[in-house]
C-alpha cells in the first residue's frame, strides 16, 4: 500500500498556497495533518498531481478569543483544541466533541481545518460546527471571504471550499449563558467514526423554558443534519421527557435517506438519531443551573 | 515542485540529512533509509498503532506522515529507549509483567506509554485505556499490557524518588 | 533405549525446581522490546527485488486477456509474471480436500475478488504498484454465487468447473444409536445458527523472501512461517522438487494464530525470482491483501442443531448439521476446521450418541484458511446454545443443567463418541470455583433487580473442552494423510558446561525458547542465562511441525526433556567409566552425576561434558564422546481413523467454565461486559504467566469474535470489510478484564502432565458471550442466533420482541 508518485511543496505563505493551487487546476490537494488524506494515499483512492503542505505557513495556527468568538487557526491540532483551557472554559462542547475523535495519536496530528474540509459525515467536528454557528475563512485568488457552517458542508466529503481556495480560521462564538449542551455518539468502538452522533444546545431561561435550541446530527445523512422543525418545538417550553420525545419524532421526519452499511441499517440510524436526541436534549437540559 | 525533498530530521538525537521521493512515509524512511527496523507496519493506513513513534515529543503514527513532513523534526523511536542495551524502565515493566507476546505490535506500545508517563506519571486505569484505546495488540488481550504500564508508572516514580533522594 | 520422559515435576533430575512452574521471565523479550529482533520486513538480501501483485476487481471471471508490455517498460520493473508462467513453472497448489486447488496465478479465470492474476518484481515496493497500473487485464465476467445454499443447489454457477459441483464434501457420521435417542427422547429441541465469517489477523502480515537457484532449481525461502516443514513440503509440491531442494528460514513472526497464510505469494515471489535470474524477491503481504485475499477467513458457518434429553436433564444424542462456506478453494486449508469438532464434538458432556452432517462448499469468496481453535469455537457456540435452550425448555437453572451432564472425574480417560478420547479432568470442579469466583448466586440476585427494572441483564455460563496436541488424524475426514506430528529438538552441552538448543520453529509469541530454556536449566540445574535456543532451516532442523493446535508447549517438552534423557544416559556411562563403576550405579542428581552410596564421588555436569569433549584420552573406546543428543516426539497411540471418522487424535483435553455478566443496551443494543470470571483446568502449568497470556489474549479474539469480527461480502462478491475501518479488532476497551481461576488436572499421557492451552480460551469464550446475550433477551422471547451479535442485530431483535413501531 504505497502512494502514487505526486509532486510535493512546502510554502511560506497563502499566496503560495493559492497560486500552486491555481497551477495545478484542481489536481492538488492541501496537506494539512494528512490523517484522513494519507491513508487515502496508501490505498491508491487519492491520486492528486501535487500536495501543498501547509506547516510552513505561518498564523495558521493557534486559539484566541475574540468579540465573543474564538479564532481557530486551521492548522490547529485537535490535541491543541483538546487540551485549551480556553476552549475548556469557553467553548465546553468543542472540547467535548474533540475527545470523541478518535484517539490521542491521531489527535496530535490531525487538524481542526482538515476535519472540516474532509467533511466525513460520520464526523463530530462538522456537526459541532453547524450546531455552534461556526463561520469558516476561506482565502483564494479573489481574496478572503466567510461562510456559515451550515453553507459550508455541501454533500459527502465536498465543501463549499473552490478548487483554489483554503479554508484559515474557524469561528466558534463562544457558549453563550444559560445554555446546556451535549454530544452524543454511538460507535461500535470508542474512538471509531460514530454511526450515529448528535450535537444539542438548549438555552433555557430563568422560568426554565427553552428560548434556543441547536439539534444537528451526524452520521445520517451526506452533510451535518439540523432539525430546525424539532428545534421549533422545544422553543417556549419547558425541558422533559415528553417534549424532548417530541423533538425527537422531528428528527425522524427530517431525516431523508441516511446512509446504509455494514455496521448500521438505515432504519437503525434512524432509530439511534431518535434515541441521541432523547438523550441529549435531557443531558444538556440537565447542565443549565 | 520538486521530484525529490530534503530532509533533515533528528532521530533517537542523530541528525540525518537525505534526499526522499515525496510520497516515502515516515515510516518507510526510517526502516529502510535509516535501517531503524524497531518500528514496524501493521496496516498502512492508522489503525492498528504499530508504528507510532514520537515526532517532536507526541505520538504519531508513522505510516500516516510523510517523511518530508519530518523535515525539521525531532523523531523518537523505540531503539532511543535503551540505547546502550539497558532496559527502559517502560520495557523493563513490560517484561517483568509479560505485556507482550509475539512483540510485533510491542515497539507502538512503548511509545504511546512514554507519551503517557510524560504527560500523567499515575494514570488511571481509565487513562490508560484512553491513551491506549488506538494500539491494536492480537495477543495478549490487554490484561498484561495495563500491568505494565501501571508497573511502568510505578518503576518511573521510584527512580525519580531515588535520583531526588541522592540530590538531597 | 528407550527414554521414559517424566509424566511429573517431581521426576525431574532436581529437587528444588528453580524456573519449571514459575512465570519467569521471557528470553524472548529483551530482544523484542528493543526492536532488535527479527522479523521478515526488517531483512534485506543482495540484489533484492520487492513484489507487488495485481489482483483481481471481479469475483467471477474469464480472463480473455493480458497486456504485460506497457507495465515492462517502466524503469524499475525487473520480472514480470503471469498465468501462463505459474502454468509453465508449478502445479495447483495442495489443497484440503484434494483436488481443489488452484495455480498460484490463474490462466483462465478468477474465482474472488483479490485473486492474484499477475505480479511484478521491481527495485521497490512502490514502483512494483506503479508498474501494477500499467498492465491490462480483459475480463468477461461470469456470475458470481456467494451463498453456499445457492452454490449447492442446480443450476448454480460452478467455482471449480473441473470439480463438477460446488461441493467439495458431503458426508453423514452417525456414531452411537442417535435414531434410538432421538426416539425416546423426553423432549427434543432444535434450532439453527449463524456464525460469520472472521479470522485470524496477527498484526504482522505473512511476507517472504524467495531465491530460485537457476543452477540446481532449488528453493530458499525467507518468511515468518508459522510452520516451517509445512511450508517446505508445499512448495516442493508447487513446483515439484524434491523435498531436499527447498530450505525455508523460518523467522520470528507477529503471530500467525493459524491464520499467517502466504502459500500463493511464496509461490508468486519464487516464480518472480526465477524470471528474474534468480534474484531475491521480498513479497510483503499489506493489511487490504491480507484481508481481501490472504489467510484472514474462516468459519462461515451455517448450523441446525437438535439435542435429544430426558426429564431429569440428561442429554441423550446431539445431530449437528453444517454447511460450511469455505471460499473459492481449498488450497487454506480451510477445511480442517471442519474436522477437528471431531476431537471434542460433545464437550465436556456424557451425551452418548451424535451425528454430524457435514456439507463443504465453495463459492466466490477467498479460500477459508483455519483460524486459532480450528472450527470447535462456532461449534461450541452452537452446543452451549443448544444445552441453554433445553435447560430453560426443562425448567433448569444453566450452570446445574451443565453439571448433571458433565463427564465425571472417576470417568477418565473417557472416549466420546466420535472417537477421541480426553485424558483427564475434574469438570465439577470447575464449575464450583467459577461459580464462587464469579459470585453466580449474587449475580442472580441482581439480575432479577435489573430486570424489575427493565434492564436486559444477562449471565451466561458455558463450557468447553479445549483439545490439545493435534494429530494429523483429527483432519482425515476431509483428507490429510498421516498420523503422528514429531517434533524435535537437539540438546547440546559445550566444553565448558553451556547447553545450546536446536529447534525447527521460530518465535511466534507463545514463549517456547523460554519454556524451552526453564525445563533444561532446572533438568541440568543450571542458570538458564546458560542455555540458549537456536532455530534451524528446514534442512538442518530435526523433524518439526512447530506451533499448532496446542501442540507446541506439550511437544516441545516432550522433545527437550527426551534429549535431556539421552544426555544423561551417555554422561551416566562415560562417569561409570572415569569411576570405574557400572552405569547402574551412577545417578544424576541436582545437576551432579554420582556413585550411588558413596558421598562425595561425583562430578558436576559440566565437568562431565568437559571431559567427553577434551579429554578423550579418559573415555574408554566404544563409547559416544557427544554430549549432545536429538529426541524427536509426538503423542502415542495415534491411529488411522476408521469407517465412521474415529480415532484418538488430540491428546490433552483441557477444559474450563466461564461466567459472563454483561447488559444490553435496550436503546441501541451496544453490549457491555461487566464482569469475566473464568476457571481452566489445562493441567500442569510450565510457565503460569504464559498460560494467563494465552487465556487473556484468547479471550480477546472469542470477545472479537462474539461481538465485533465480521467479513461482509455484497452480492457481486466485493468484500466491504477489506479495511480495519470495517473489520473491527477488539481495543483495550472492549476486552473485560478477566478474573481467573484454576484447577490443575494433570494429563497422565504428556510429559510433565501438561496439557495444550495455546488456542485456550477462544473454545469458549464466544459461547459464554452469545450464552450471557440470549439470557438477557430472555425476558424479550427473542433469541440472537448469529454471530456476531452486532448492535444493529441486538436491536431488531428487541424491536421485534417490542413489537411497536419505534416508540420514542
Amino acid at each position: 500500500m504505497k502512494p502514487p508518485p505526486f509532486e510535493y511543496a512546502a510554502p511560506d505563505t497563502l499566496e503560495e498556497v493559492v497560486s500552486l493551487l491555481q497551477q495545478h487546476a484542481g489536481e492538488a490537494k492541501i496537506l494539512a495533518g494528512g490523517q484522513s488524506l494519507i491513508p487515502l494515499l496508501n490505498m491508491r483512492f487519492a491520486r492528486p498531481a501535487a500536495l501543498i503542505d501547509l506547516r510552513r505557513v505561518a498564523g495558521l495556527d493557534g486559539i484566541r478569543e475574540e468579540e465573543g468568538r474564538l479564532i481557530i487557526g486551521a492548522m490547529t491540532t485537535k490535541r491543541a483544541v483538546e487540551r485549551s483551557r480556553l476552549v475548556a472554559n469557553r467553548q465546553p462542547l468543542l472540547h467535548a466533541a474533540t475527545r470523541w475523535i478518535a484517539h490521542p495519536q491521531i489527535r496530535n496530528r490531525g487538524t481542526v481545518g482538515g476535519s472540516m474540509a474532509q467533511a466525513d459525515p460520520a464526523a463530530e467536528y462538522p456537526a459541532t460546527a453547524v450546531a455552534l454557528d461556526a463561520h469558516f475563512q476561506l482565502v483564494g485568488p479573489n481574496g478572503a471571504r466567510s461562510v456559515a457552517a451550515e453553507d459550508f458542508f455541501v454533500t459527502y466529503l465536498t465543501t463549499a471550499l473552490d478548487e483554489n481556495e483554503v479554508l484559515t480560521e474557524v469561528h466558534v462564538p463562544v457558549l453563550p449563558e444559560q445554555t446546556g449542551w451535549s454530544i452524543q455518539e454511538v460507535a461500535r468502538r470508542h474512538g471509531d467514526f460514530a454511526m450515529v452522533g448528535g450535537v444539542f444546545l438548549l438555552g433555557i431561561d430563568s422560568s426554565r423554558r427553552c428560548t434556543r435550541a441547536r439539534i444537528v446530527h451526524f452520521g445520517v445523512g451526506p452533510t451535518p443534519l439540523r432539525s430546525r422543525d424539532a428545534e421549533q418545538l422545544l422553543l417556549g417550553e419547558a425541558p422533559g421527557e415528553a417534549v424532548f420525545a417530541a423533538a425527537a419524532a422531528k428528527v425522524d421526519e427530517a431525516i431523508d435517506e441516511p446512509l446504509s452499511d455494514v455496521h448500521a441499517s438505515a432504519e437503525y440510524r434512524r432509530h439511534l438519531a431518535r434515541v441521541l436526541t432523547r438523550r441529549g436534549l435531557a443531558e444538556a437540559a440537565g447542565r443549565v443551573a | 515542485m520538486t521530484k525529490t525533498c530534503r530532509v533533515r530530521v533528528k532521530v533517537n538525537g542523530v541528525a540525518y540529512d537525505e534526499e526522499v521521493e515525496p510520497r516515502l512515509t515516515l515510516v518507510d524512511f526510517l526502516r529502510e533509509r535509516l535501517a531503524l527496523t524497531g518500528t514496524h507496519v501493521g496496516c498502512e493506513h492508522g489503525v492498528c498503532g504499530a508504528c507510532t513513534v514520537l515526532v517532536d515529543g507526541r505520538t504519531a503514527r508513522s505510516c500516516l506522515m510523510l517523511a518530508v513532513q519530518a523535515d525539521g523534526a525531532k523523531v523518537e523511536t523505540v531503539e532511543g529507549l535503551a540505547p546502550e542495551g539497558e532496559l527502559h524502565p517502560i520495557q523493563m515493566a513490560f517484561l517483568e509483567e509479560h505485556g507482550l507476546q509475539c512483540g510485533f505490535c510491542t515497539p507502538g506500545f512503548l511509545m504511546a506509554v512514554c507519551e503517557l508517563l510524560e504527560d500523567n506519571p499515575g494514570p488511571s486505569d481509565d487513562e490508560i485505556k484512553e491513551m491506549l484505546g488506538g494500539q491494536i495488540c492480537r495477543c495478549t488481550g490487554y490484561q498484561s499490557i495495563l500491568r505494565a504500564v501501571h508497573r511502568a508508572a510505578a518503576n518511573q516514580q521510584a527512580a525519580r524518588a531515588a535520583r531526588t533522594t541522592l540530590r538531597a | 533405549m528407550a527414554v521414559k520422559i517424566p509424566n511429573n515435576v517431581d521426576e525431574l533430575p532436581t529437587s528444588a525446581l528453580r524456573y519449571v512452574g514459575r512465570a519467569v521471565k521471557r528470553v524472548e523479550d529483551p530482544g523484542l522490546l528493543t526492536g532488535r529482533t527479527e522479523f521478515i520486513d526488517d531483512v534485506s538480501r543482495t540484489g533484492m527485488l520487492h513484489c507487488a501483485i495485481l489482483r483481481s476487481p471481479i469475483a467471477h471471471a474469464r480472463i480473455t486477456g493480458m497486456d504485460v508490455s506497457e507495465a515492462a517498460k517502466l524503469p524499475g520493473v525487473v520480472a514480470i509474471v503471469t498465468g501462463e508462467d505459474a502454468a509453465r513453472w508449478s502445479f495447483p497448489a495442495a489443497a484440503v480436500p484434494e483436488g481443489w486447488g488452484t495455480h498460484c496465478l490463474p490462466k483462465d479465470k478468477v474465482r474472488f475478488v483479490g485473486e492474484p492474476v499477475a505480479a511484478v518484481a521491481a527495485t521497490s515496493r512502490a514502483i512494483a504498484e506503479d508498474a501494477l497500473e500499467l498492465i491490462a487485464v480483459d475480463y468477461e465476467p461470469l456470475e458470481p454465487v456467494m451463498d453456499p445454499l445457492r452454490a449447492m443447489s442446480q443450476g448454480s454457477p460452478l467455482v471449480l468447473e473441473e470439480r463438477g459441483t460446488n461441493v467439495m464434501m458431503q458426508r453423514l457420521f452417525t456414531w452411537g444409536d442417535v435414531d434410538a435417542a432421538f426416539a425416546t427422547a423426553d423432549h427434543v429441541f432444535s434450532e439453527k445458527f449463524r456464525w460469520n465469517r472472521l479470522g485470524a489477523n496477527p498484526i504482522e502480515t505473512y511476507g517472504c523472501i524467495s531465491e530460485w537457484n537457476p543452477v540446481d532449481h532449488g528453493i530458499v525461502v525467507r518468511g515468518g512461517f508459522q510452520s516451517p516443514s509445512h511450508m517446505a513440503l508445499g512448495r516442493a509440491a508447487s513446483f515439484g522438487l524434491p523435498s531436499n531442494k527447498v530450505r525455508m528460514i523460518a523467522h520470528p513472526h507477529g503471530g500467525s494464530f493459524g491464520g499467517k497464510g502466504g502459500v500463493r505469494g511464496t509461490d508468486i515471489s519464487i516464480l518472480l525470482s526465477r524470471k528474474a535470474g534468480g534474484r531475491p524477491v521480498k513479497w510483503i503481504e499489506d493489511r487490504m491483501e491480507y484481508l481481501v485475499a490472504g489467510g484472514s477467513q474462516a468459519w462461515d458457518r451455517h448450523y441446525e442443531l437438535s439435542l435429544a434429553a430426558r426429564a431429569d436433564g440428561l442429554v441423550t444424542a446431539l445431530k449437528v448439521k453444517l454447511i460450511d462456506d469455505l471460499g473459492a478453494n481449498g488450497e487454506g486449508f480451510g477445511a480442517i476446521s471442519a474436522a477437528k469438532p471431531l476431537a471434542a464434538f460433545t464437550g465436556p458432556y456424557t451425551i452418548g450418541a451424535a451425528q454430524y452432517d457435514l456439507t463443504l462448499v465453495a463459492t466466490n469468496k477467498a479460500p477459508a484458511s483455519p483460524y486459532r481453535g480450528m472450527g470447535p469455537p462456532p461449534h461450541n457456540f452452537a452446543l452451549e446454545q443448544m444445552m441453554d435452550i433445553a435447560a430453560k425448555g426443562l425448567g433448569i437453572d444453566a450452570a446445574e443443567f451443565r453439571r448433571r451432564n458433565f463427564i465425571p472425574k472417576d470417568r477418565f480417560p473417557y472416549t466420546i463418541p466420535s472417537g477421541n478420547e480426553y485424558d483427564s479432568g475434574d469438570y465439577q470442579a470447575v464449575l464450583d470455583k467459577a461459580l464462587a469466583l464469579a459470585d453466580y448466586e449474587t449475580l442472580r440476585e441482581e439480575q432479577a433487580t435489573a430486570r424489575q427494572q427493565g434492564r436486559l441483564v444477562g449471565i451466561g455460563v458455558a463450557s468447553a473442552v479445549e483439545p490439545g496436541v493435534f494429530d494429523w488424524n483429527a483432519y482425515a475426514i476431509v483428507g490429510v494423510q498421516g498420523t503422528g506430528v514429531p517434533e524435535g529438538a537437539t540438546v547440546s552441552v559445550d566444553i565448558l558446561g553451556k547447553i545450546s538448543i536446536r529447534v525447527g520453529f521460530a518465535l511466534e509469541g507463545q514463549g517456547q525458547y523460554t519454556l524451552i530454556t526453564q525445563l533444561v536449566a532446572d533438568y541440568f540445574a543450571v542458570d538458564m542465562d546458560d542455555i540458549t535456543v537456536t532455530a534451524l532451516d528446514t534442512q538442518s532442523a530435526p523433524p518439526h511441525f512447530g506451533p499448532g493446535g496446542s501442540r507446541l508447549g506439550v511437544a516441545i517438552t516432550g522433545a527437550v526433556l527426551g534429549a535431556c534423557e539421552r544426555i544423561r544416559e551417555k554422561m551416566c556411562a562415560v562417569t561409570a567409566a572415569l569411576m570405574q563403576t557400572a552405569p547402574e550405579n551412577i545417578e544424576f542428581a541436582d545437576g551432579n552425576f554420582i556413585v550411588k552410596g558413596m558421598p562425595g564421588a561425583e562430578m558436576p555436569m559440566a565437568q562431565v561434558a568437559g571431559t567427553m569433549l577434551g579429554a578423550s584420552h579418559l573415555l574408554p573406546p566404544g563409547i559416544d564422546p557427544r554430549p549432545e543428543a536429538t529426541y524427536v516426539w509426538t503423542a502415542a497411540g495415534r491411529t488411522p481413523v476408521d469407517e465412521e471418522g474415529r480415532a484418538k487424535s488430540y491428546l490433552t483435553a483441557a477444559q474450563a467454565v466461564h461466567v459472563v455478566l454483561l447488559e444490553i443496551d435496550r436503546e441501541t443494543g451496544m453490549v457491555e461486559i461487566k464482569k469475566y470470571c473464568l476457571v481452566d483446568d489445562c493441567g500442569t502449568r510450565l510457565n503460569p504467566a504464559t498460560v494467563e497470556g494465552q487465556t487473556e489474549g484468547s479471550v480477546a479474539q472469542g470477545v472479537g469474535a462474539a461481538l465485533l469480527e465480521e467479513y461482509v461480502y455484497d452480492e457481486d462478491g466485493q468484500l466491504l470489510t477489506s479495511t480495519y475501518m470495517d473489520y473491527l479488532l477488539p481495543t483495550i476497551s472492549d476486552v473485560p478484564m478477566t478474573e481467573k481461576d484454576e484447577v490443575v488436572t494433570p494429563s497422565p499421557f504428556t510429559p510433565l502432565g501438561a496439557k495444550g492451552c495455546g488456542e485456550g480460551a477462544i473454545h469458549t469464550t464466544p459461547a459464554a458471550v452469545m450464552c450471557a446475550i440470549n439470557d438477557a433477551l430472555a425476558p424479550l422471547g427473542v433469541r440472537a442466533n448469529e454471530v456476531p451479535a452486532t448492535p444493529v442485530r441486538l436491536w431488531k431483535l428487541i424491536q421485534a420482541a417490542e413489537d411497536a413501531p419505534a416508540t420514542v
